[in-house]
């Protein structure tokens, strides 16, 4: 029979039950729409979180107590947590002073909860406070929004300077110029020598509520335990499996490690928190994939469920379509196109669902949300594939049916 | 190195040509049997008819229910295959032939006329018309073209966007028997076609039987109403699935004698 025939009854009949046809594409329309919202979002949070990793820097690593897959994975972690030592400021000294490759190190050290900060009769808690090298401005994020960064002059002399976020001035210093205003954290005073300009959220964790005071300070108040965290600047994001592979080796070094020991140190740069980020997204979008598929197989059963109700129903149809010709494959291929019909149907509605979804996650989110086309157009082709497959037994039933009892068949 | 044998003697004898042939003969069946199984029991429907049928003759076949009428109209109709026996249809062995073959011969030998119509609810006069089309593979454009004749014989060309519940019990016939028409088939299968309808519409459906015969088409009628097999030049009794009797009616006698034509048994 010819498809177009085929594909009229189908839209026909499809039409003509409106309510029934929606009702038996709800599976189907739902995992698509899952389907293409969860590989949208992936690729929309994707794109935001390697935007936001690049802005850190694509040309530094840091050196921690700890890598990311020894941090990420349990068993590694145990055996890490045995040999791994915190990075000292002598090491950092080391590496400022004997790194050739790299254009500058950079240390600092941080701690966010419990701490408080007072100006005047304002006051803040958990606030990050972070106590850095003068460079750190070079491998952080920050812009100066008015006066500066901690400079080398301030580290030499041991200035109370402090240099605030965006959410700070806003806070402490409500309507008043931060700016030469002296700042309490937790207990010792400091004068604002610089604001930096706002961030605005990531996840919706503000990004401007730190303080950058010089990191002697912040070890004499805290004391010198914590592991320092140094970021080393690569010339270029070219030079930084390089300028890593120097720090490596100059940590070594500094730690008389033998050959065959296993770092006792984390590097980490850009690629590899990247890296890790995508097996994160990765596992997330498979859990959910698995679970479209699951919705998916619920609606290719309930087209099964529809079109044998419809053979049952159009068994006249069929007798009269036999008596006038019909070959079994003529009716074979009418179910199957109007299975396939109406569950290509269904992934067009879920696309449509998936795309008002991107469109109101875009406007909604700070994320850039968008239709994935190949998403789109695998999940069509998977719906009808399904479509055709659970259509294959009711149609099968049909092709089959004998002309004679079709014909007498109630109409 | 031994003779190549003749192609047909490969295949069965009997069934190579119909015996006695003649190049008008449409429908001849030989000692056609079928047979049921009801659960244990085997039961027969026909048994044993043998009929001859020719070229733009007009007979019905008449008889009680039960008495293997309807099997008899499914085995010309290709519908079912015969337990036993030899049906030959425009000289087609039918009855050796499988489902897809029998599709074809349905499609292009034979114009069914149905007691319900049975047309397509959802389908338009001319697109019930053009269904026959679309399995024989005759393209759209074509199609559209040949159903519209096909209304215009039957008068309905003004009803061709109408579906069958916005016309009448009579123009549902009349799409039904444009439908049955528009293939040229070798005959015109109508089982109780006017048995749905009032008298006069009867009337009219028979007019355009009889038209349709004058334009040389073969009618096989089959109906229990004895007005209607009147409307026949020969009628074919069936009683406990055997031809009872086979004779013609008043019209098929008058006409013999204004036209003669040598009697077919």
């Amino acid at each position: 029979m010819q498809l177009r025939e085929a594909m009229w009854v189908a839209l026909d009949t499809l039409w003509s039950h409106k309510l029934r046809s929606f009702l038996t594409l709800l599976g189907i329309i739902v995992s698509i729409w899952t389907l293409v919202a969860v590989v949208s979002l992936v690729q929309g949070v994707n794109q935001y979180v390697g935007q936001k990793i690049a802005r850190l820097g694509s040309n530094i690593v840091s050196v921690n107590q700890f890598s990311l897959e020894e941090m990420t994975d349990q068993k590694q972690f145990r055996e890490a947590q045995k040999r791994n030592k915190p990075i000292t400021l002598a090491e950092y000294e080391y590496l400022r002073d004997h790194l050739r490759l790299a254009r500058l190190a950079a240390a600092s050290e941080q701690r966010t909860s419990g701490t408080n900060l007072k100006a005047g009769n304002h006051s803040m808690t958990d606030v990050t406070v972070i106590g850095a090298t003068a460079n750190s401005i070079e491998v952080s994020n920050w812009d100066v929004l008015a006066g500066r960064f901690l400079s080398s002059n301030d580290e030499t002399r041991g200035n109370p300077v402090a240099f605030i976020g965006a959410d700070l001035a806003n806070q402490l210093f409500p309507g008043v110029n931060p700016i030469g205003q002296t700042i309490t954290v937790d207990g010792h005073d400091f004068q604002v020598v610089g604001q930096a300009s706002a961030q605005g959220n990531v996840f919706g964790q503000s990004q401007d509520s730190f303080v950058d005071i010089p990191l002697d300070i912040y070890r004499s108040m805290y004391g010198t335990q914590d592991s320092v965290g140094v970021q080393v600047l690569a010339p270029s994001a070219v030079l930084l499996p390089a300028v890593t592979d120097e720090v490596e080796m100059e940590m070594r070094s500094v730690r008389h490690l033998k050959y065959e020991d296993k770092d006792t140190f984390g590097l980490i740069g850009a690629d590899s928190l990247m890296t890790l980020w995508h097996q994160l997204t990765g596992v997330i979008a498979g859990v959910m994939v698995g679970v479209a598929m699951v919705f998916l197989v619920v609606g290719g059963i309930v087209i099964m469920n529809i079109m044998l109700a419809a053979v049952t129903e159009r068994t006249r149809e069929i007798g009269i379509r036999k008596a006038l010709g019909a070959r079994r494959r003529d009716i074979l291929s009418q179910f199957l196109v109007e299975a396939a019909v109406l569950s290509a149907v269904g992934g067009i509605l879920g696309v449509g669902l998936a795309y008002g979804f991107t469109l109101l996650a875009g406007a909604v989110t700070p994320l850039p949300f968008s239709l994935p086309w190949l998403a789109v157009l695998a999940a069509l082709v998977l719906a009808t594939v399904v479509g055709v497959f659970f259509g294959i037994y009711p149609a099968q039933k049909a092709a089959k049916l004998d002309p004679i009892t079709a014909l007498r068949a109630e109409a | 190195m031994t003779p190549t044998p003749a192609p047909l003697a490969t295949s069965a004898p009997s069934m190579a040509e119909p015996p006695q042939t003649q190049a008008d003969v449409v429908i001849q069946t030989v000692d056609l049997w079928k047979i049921y199984q009801m659960g244990t029991e085997q039961v027969a429907a026909l048994r044993g008819v043998s009929l001859q049928i020719r070229r733009n003759e007009y007979v019905a076949i008449m008889g009680p229910s039960g008495s293997g009428k309807s099997t008899l109209m499914n085995l010309i109709g290709c519908l079912d295959s015969p337990s036993k026996g030899q049906y030959w249809l425009n000289h087609q062995a039918v009855s050796e032939m499988d489902d897809d073959a029998l599709a074809h011969v349905r499609n292009h030998e034979i114009g069914f006329v149905f007691q319900t119509f049975n047309l397509l609810a959802r389908a338009t006069a001319l697109h019930n018309v053009e269904l026959p089309l679309i399995y024989a593979g005759v393209p759209a454009a074509q199609r559209a073209e040949r159903a519209l004749d096909a209304l215009k014989k039957v008068d309905l060309v003004d009803r061709r966007t109408h579906r069958p519940n916005e016309l009448s019990g009579g123009q549902r016939q009349r799409v039904a028997i444009a439908r049955a028409l528009i293939n040229n088939p070798s005959i015109l299968l109508a089982d109780e076609p006017t048995g749905n309808l009032d008298s006069t519409t009867s009337n009219d459906i028979m007019a355009l039987m009889d038209k349709l015969w004058t334009l040389g088409n073969t009618i096989v009628l089959v109906t229990h109403e004895p007005d209607i097999s009147e409307f026949a030049h020969r009628v074919i009794y069936i009683r406990d699935g055997m031809v009872a009797r086979d004779e013609p009616t008043k019209r098929g006698l008058a006409l013999r004698q204004s036209r003669p034509e040598p009697p077919c048994n």
